[in-house]
């Protein structure tokens, strides 16, 4: 008979290796008795196919925020030897370092004037929306360098301040990027749409400092004090990082059958991690999560000049608290049965969260353990957290990366008028400006999975210890 | 009603009917156009010439389905009218037509980021042909 699903702790379950034929490793994943209502049969059997690839260390492991994808689950993290694991574009998703940063500002909330004309001059500043392109398109050289230096490209450009990269993960531009491996196609469609935030659930947020849980984190982070205000900024690597996933898929799938690498799920193409299919995904994969830093950063710079005209502050008191990715693989050392191994660690829907001491977070966090920030919805808290040693242990490093969504699209537009969510919003002190009123039905908190009970469970597991709760004021949404 | 929309909370999730793979396949294509941009008009206003080459009959809609989305995110081409011929299932050529995309005019849409193979299915019922596919939004 086949393994079922087993309760290991008061959070952690597990599918055994004999859930499904063909599995290498068990399935880990972490839910309280309240989300577990939610869990969709066909994000488990993602995850479980997870498990059948080759090279995977320890588990197949899911977030809290575990929900049904393509290829991974969303909320999925897997870790592959880079000697005998693979790497694989369905671990990664679409929208390559899609990701979220956090801005302080010198501002308080109750004394915020002009609220609604701030959302207005955010909306008008920053592309939003299906179609939206840039006013600051790349040129062909341009592109080219942000494809290798990702932010710091932004940064010399006169899109922020140095401070900026020591806040990003990885500086905000990881090595072994190779633009070689970037088709013209994807070239294409990135060019018009550097400086834009997209559509779906990208969104940039005017928020406030409700809460500081972790005062010691906090300050060392950077975060306002209570009552403070800050800026949210969600979106990824837009149209260039959608083609570079289409066209390795492609040139993947071959190699799978090259290999003789056997896949319950087509969108799971792999190859070898040292493998030249595997080398090249990786490198495109790289450049495109540098031109998403390089987006976000041009963003900030937009946002940032909103608000010097408007309330006077100086461009540099909006200093950037940090940026994670969470649609990233990346190769890390990790200790496997007490040694360091170099692996190939995929989060797709997760979110690195490197505990104190580990390298490669801003020297100030170093005692405390790398920020994570974790959005919530239109109507609902963003939390920032910081990783922990326990992390390391557990999850490679790896946290939630959201709420996660608990009804669809068009049930949403069904259930829902867009201008009643806008207005009801708006009677809770919430602004939201959006180019339809679709977009805001298909957005409304209530299609979200509470935010605060998923970063309860990351929380109450170890897996990152809640610094500070952040509530929205004013939303763009894309 | 050309498709359905079928339960994915994340995504979108659509079922296509039709007679004949090559309807199937300009239905598939319509309805694409429908998530992204609604309210698209075959004015002929412009027109391409598509064709792709895949291993399988899912890898050819996979990648024309990719195709058109290319066309609308780097040349802002809306195309919802496609005449398609398949030659057996490794070849497909195309013609398509559409308009230019307006913010104005095909407003309320998705934004999609890929076409996905998971759950990506074609199949017969009865003398109807049936595909199911995720768009990641």
């Amino acid at each position: 008979m086949a393994g079922e699903v087993t309760r290991i702790g008061e959070y952690e379950w597990e599918l055994p290796v004999d859930y499904r034929p063909g599995m290498r490793v068990p399935a880990r994943f972490f839910l309280s008795e309240f989300l577990r209502k939610d869990l969709e049969s066909g994000a488990l059997e993602q995850l479980a196919n997870v498990a059948t690839l080759p090279g995977i260390v320890r588990y197949s492991l899911a977030m809290p925020d575990i929900h049904w994808g393509y290829g991974f689950p969303i909320g999925g993290v897997a870790a592959f030897a880079v000697d005998g694991g693979i790497i694989s574009p369905g671990g990664v998703g679409f929208d390559i370092n899609c990701g979220v940063r956090l801005l302080a500002t010198p501002l308080r909330a109750a004394d915020l004037s002009g609220r609604r004309e701030l959302v207005e001059r955010l909306f008008q500043a920053v592309p939003t929306g299906v179609g939206a392109r840039s006013d600051r398109r790349l040129s062909g050289k341009d592109l080219e360098e942000v494809m290798v230096r990702g932010a710091a490209w932004a940064v010399e450009h006169g899109y922020g301040v140095p401070r900026d990269l020591e806040r990003c993960e990885e500086g905000g531009a990881m090595a072994g990027a190779d633009p070689s491996a970037v088709s013209p196609k994807a070239r294409q469609r990135g060019l018009p749409q550097s400086g834009t935030l997209g559509s779906g659930n990208h969104f940039l947020e005017i928020q406030e400092v409700k809460e500081i849980y972790d005062p010691v984190a906090a300050a060392a982070m950077g975060v306002p004090p209570q009552g403070g205000v800050c800026v949210m900024i969600h979106c990824g690597s837009r149209g260039l990082g959608h083609q570079v996933c289409t066209d390795h898929l492609k040139t993947l799938e071959a190699a799978t059958r090259r290999y003789g690498i056997s896949l319950p799920d087509r969108q799971l193409a792999c190859a070898p991690v040292n493998s030249p299919e595997g080398k090249a995904y990786y490198g495109a994969m790289a450049a495109s999560a540098n031109y998403a830093w390089a987006n976000r950063q041009m963003i900030t710079d937009m946002t940032r000049k909103v608000f010097v005209k408007m309330y006077g502050i100086g461009y540099d008191e909006m200093p950037l608290v940090y940026d994670v990715a969470h649609n990233v693989a990346k190769r890390e050392d990790h200790l496997v049965n007490g040694k360091p191994v170099p692996l190939c660690v995929h989060r797709k829907g997760a979110t690195r969260a490197f505990g104190p001491g580990s390298p490669g977070i801003p020297k100030e966090c170093a005692a405390v353990g790398q920020p994570v920030i974790i959005p919530g919805s239109m109507g609902t808290p963003s939390f920032l957290l910081r990783g922990t040693a326990f992390a390391m242990e557990k999850t490679f490093g790896s946290t939630c990366h959201g709420a996660g969504r608990v009804t669809s699209r068009t049930q949403a537009k069904k259930n829902m008028r867009g201008q009643d969510v806008r207005d009801r919003l708006a009677k809770a002190g919430i602004l939201v400006r959006a180019p339809s009123y679709e977009s805001i039905a298909e957005e409304a908190p209530e299609v979200y999975k509470p935010s605060l009970e998923v970063v309860r469970v990351v929380d109450a597991v170890g897996l990152s210890k809640l610094v500070a709760r952040l509530e929205p004021m004013g939303v763009i949404k894309g | 009603m050309p498709f359905t929309t079928l339960p994915h909370t994340a995504d979108v999730r659509i079922r296509v009917t039709a007679f004949g793979l090559p309807s199937l396949f300009a239905e598939a294509a319509r309805a694409m156009a429908a998530i992204m941009a609604p309210g698209c008009v075959p004015a002929h206003v412009v027109t391409r010439e598509v064709t792709v080459e895949a291993e399988d009959l899912e890898g050819l809609l996979h990648d024309f389905l990719s195709e058109l989305l290319y066309l609308f995110d780097a040349e802002e081409l809306l195309l919802c009218d496609c005449r398609v011929v398949l030659e057996g299932t490794r070849s497909l050529s195309a013609t398509c037509r559409g308009e230019m995309f307006s913010r104005e005019k095909h407003r309320g849409g998705n934004e999609i980021k890929g076409v996905s193979y998971s759950g990506l299915r074609i199949y017969k019922e009865g003398e109807d042909d049936v595909l199911e596919i995720i768009f990641d939004v």
